[in-house]
Formats: structure tokens, C-alpha cells, sequence
């Protein structure tokens, strides 16, 4: 079962069953590693903010460079207006990363490598941002799936296509995130056995891919991570901004 | 009957579906997908509230502070090296101050100097003048005087030669006269 790749994936729960009515919301490995992910950005945070210094520390060079790279990505893509929803692009993109780089050590479990998941944060998301939409342009928030400067004859096709994608943003945002990770770490654990299977005197070639693979995968969960903040600020700007 | 092989088909799938969960993909089970999504929400939430109340502002300040810092520090810099260059134009006014001053008492003191060696040189020459002038007069005193000694003299002398050679004593009033007359002619040549 061990040398099973999808093993990695199993939930499984920790501690006592809890039941709410007839829904088992027992704590389950996946929250252990989603509160690890959470109280490391804590910790991080914590003592990355922790001096005020004026030559920053180590530590504190890595968060306030954080702040300022998702403070960039957010005003470059969704102006000034976006400022507001800084803090939660904020501990999006860090929850996401830091579940990505925890899932990248051995033996650990990678939270967002479950469909459920990353769907759960794309669905929200997206009701967040047709929400924002509708408050803030009304009934007009519509216009977004009516492009300018289209033929009238082509208006009908266009606007179904609009209608289409604009509802199929948290299926891809959820897949391309939970399809990434999956695909990694089932690759990684694959490459990982053929190690074993072949021993020392062929393990070295799949073992020095699986090295490559380790620095591959490690560069997707940051870019994934980036992906996923700068998809939702490029969500939020179509919400705040129409028709730019 | 009928009802009897869609169901069969219908069991199959779902039994290969479970299996796919159970063997395949834990994703696509079921079981923990309430559990994964109620404590995802309350750890997203519990993160979200305490990333915005608390460290968010935090890293801001900090942000904040050292940019007001380095501005601050940036402009005090300004002001200062301002001062000192304003301190270098001073220092170099007075530096030329100094030395106009100096040109200046220089060129009094020569003149000054010019002067008193001029007013002194004046007083000197003039009494080396009244001195020479003086002199002049001695001398011409002197002359005078001796021209009147040398006729005595001369007398005297050319009595007793003239006592001696003839024997006689000559008189006084003529030997004058001659001697007179001769010292008028001659003694130019001499005094």
C-alpha cells in the first residue's frame, strides 16, 4: 500500500469522531496540516515583524518583501481600489504557498492537493466577487459578459462564451491549483519508487530526475500559489474596475 | 426485468467509482469532504483575522517607520550638508576678508613707512645741509683768518730775512705793503 502513489493523498482522521447531526466533521490529517500551514505563516510573521529595525533582519526582509510583492501584484493588477482586499489576497496567496511548500516535505500531506479544497476557496472567491460586482455597479455588473466593440451577429455567440468562462473561473482555479499538486507529488512519489525498485545499481537515474523533479516542484508551489493570488486580483479588478 | 440492467449498471459504476476513490483518487471519496471544507473555513477564517488585526499593521508600520526614517534622516542630511556648505561660503569670505585686510594694512604700512622714511630722510638732509652750510662758512672763516695769520706770518719772516741779509731793520709799514701786495696776487692760488 506504501509503494501506492496515491496513498500520499489519503485522509484519514485524527483523534475522536465529531458529528454535527449527520455530518462527520471529525479533525482529520488535512486539518492538522492546514493548522501547521497557518500557525508557520504565524510564526513567520510573527518574528519577521517582531524588531523594528531599521536594517532588517533575515526574517524580516523575507515578510516585508512578501508584503510588498502581493501589495505590487495587487495594485499593478487591480489598482487602487483593490486596496481594501489586500489583507485577504494577503492570506490567500501565503495559506496556499505555504500549504504547497509543506506538502513538499516527506511523509507530510499537501492540503491543497484535494479537489475539495482549492474548491472551496475558488467558490468563494468567486460568489465573493460576483457579490463585490453587483454591489458596486448594480445590474450593470452584467455588461462584463457584453465586450465592446463586438459585430452585433457575433454578439449572441460572444456573449454565451463570456457567460461560460465567467462561470467556469472556479473550476479552473480549483483544478489548475489541485491538478498541479497531484500531478507533482504523484510524479515525485512515482519516481521515488522506481529508486527503491531498481536499487543501487540502477536507483541513480530516476533518483537524480526526482531531485530535479524535488526543484520543479518546489518552483510550482510558489507559482501556483502566484497564480492563484494574481487570478483572484484579476477577478476582483473585473469586479471593481468594469470595462477598463 | 428492464429495471433490472440499468440497476446492475448502475451499482457497477458506483462500485468502480467507490474503488477509484478507494484505491485511486482520495480526492474524488467523499467521506472527509465536510470535515476538509469546515475546518479549511475556520483555519482560513482564524489565519485571515489574525493576519489583518494583528501582523498585517504590524509589517506596515514597520514599512511605514523606516521609510519616515530614511526620508527624515535624508533630509536632516540635506539640511546639514546645506549648513556646512553655507559654514565653506562664510569660512571663504572670510578667508578673502582676511586677506583684502591683509593686502590693505600691508599697503598702509608701507605707505606709512614711505612716508617717515621720506619726512626723516627730508630733515636729514637738510640738516646735513645746515651742517655743510656750517662748515662751509668754518672753512671760509678759516680762510679768512688764516690769509690774515699767513700776511703776519709772512711779514715776520720776510723782516728777519731781509734783517738778516742786509743787516738793517727794514720798515715795518713798507714790508706790510709789499707783502700786502704779493698775498693779493698769490694767495688765491693756494687758499
Amino acid at each position: 500500500m506504501a509503494a501506492n502513489p496515491m496513498h500520499q493523498f489519503q485522509v484519514y482522521k485524527i483523534g475522536p469522531e465529531i458529528k454535527l447531526g449527520n455530518v462527520d466533521l471529525s479533525f482529520t490529517n488535512s486539518s492538522l496540516f492546514m493548522l501547521i500551514s497557518a500557525f508557520t505563516i504565524c510564526l513567520f510573521l510573527y518574528f519577521g515583524s517582531k524588531q523594528k529595525s531599521i536594517i532588517p533582519s533575515r526574517l524580516q526582509l523575507v515578510a516585508e518583501l512578501s508584503y510588498n510583492f502581493i501589495g505590487k501584484m495587487i495594485s499593478d493588477t487591480a489598482g487602487s481600489k483593490a486596496k481594501p482586499y489586500f489583507p485577504f489576497i494577503f492570506t490567500l496567496f501565503m495559506f496556499v504557498l505555504l500549504c504547497n511548500m509543506i506538502g513538499m516535505l516527506p511523509y507530510s500531506f499537501t492540503v491543497t492537493s484535494h479537489i475539495i479544497v482549492t474548491l472551496v476557496m475558488a467558490l468563494f472567491i468567486f460568489i465573493a466577487v460576483t457579490i463585490i460586482g453587483f454591489i458596486k455597479h448594480g445590474f450593470k455588473y452584467l455588461s462584463l459578459f457584453v465586450p465592446k466593440g463586438v459585430p452585433v451577429v457575433l454578439l449572441p455567440l460572444i456573449t454565451i462564451i463570456e457567460i461560460i468562462s465567467y462561470l467556469s473561473r472556479p473550476v479552473s482555479l480549483s483544478v489548475r491549483l489541485f491538478a498541479n499538486m497531484m500531478a507533482g507529488h504523484t510524479m515525485l512519489k512515482v519516481f521515488g519508487s522506481f529508486v527503491i525498485s531498481l536499487g543501487l545499481l540502477g536507483g541513480w537515474l530516476p533518483l537524480s530526475f526526482s531531485v530535479a523533479l524535488t526543484g520543479l516542484e518546489i518552483l510550482v508551489a510558489f507559482l501556483q500559489a502566484y497564480v492563484f493570488a494574481i487570478l483572484t486580483c484579476i477577478y476582483l479588478n473585473d469586479a471593481l474596475n468594469l470595462h477598463h | 426485468m428492464r429495471l433490472k440492467i440499468p440497476l446492475v449498471i448502475f451499482i457497477y459504476w458506483f462500485e468502480t467509482l467507490l474503488f477509484a476513490a478507494e484505491a485511486g483518487m482520495p480526492q474524488l471519496d467523499s467521506k472527509y469532504w465536510f470535515s476538509q471544507s469546515f475546518w479549511l473555513i475556520l483555519i482560513f477564517l482564524l489565519l485571515y483575522l489574525s493576519l489583518s488585526k494583528f501582523f498585517i499593521p504590524k509589517i506596515k508600520d514597520n514599512l511605514d517607520d523606516r521609510e519616515k526614517k530614511i526620508k527624515d534622516n535624508l533630509d536632516e542630511a540635506k539640511k546639514l550638508s546645506e549648513l556646512a556648505e553655507k559654514k565653506n561660503l562664510d569660512y571663504k569670505n572670510e578667508i578673502s576678508n582676511a586677506k583684502r585686510e591683509v593686502i590693505k594694512i600691508i599697503s598702509e604700512s608701507k605707505k606709512l613707512l614711505d612716508k617717515n622714511m621720506s619726512q626723516k630722510k627730508e630733515q636729514f638732509e637738510k640738516e646735513l645741509e645746515k651742517e655743510i652750510n656750517k662748515a662751509e662758512k668754518e672753512i671760509l672763516d678759516l680762510k679768512k683768518g688764516s690769509s690774515i695769520s699767513i700776511n703776519l706770518i709772512a711779514e715776520e719772516i720776510s723782516a728777519k730775512i731781509i734783517e738778516d741779509i742786509t743787516g738793517d731793520k727794514l720798515n715795518t709799514s713798507s714790508i706790510k705793503a709789499s707783502v700786502a701786495e704779493v698775498s693779493k696776487n698769490k694767495i688765491g692760488k693756494y687758499l
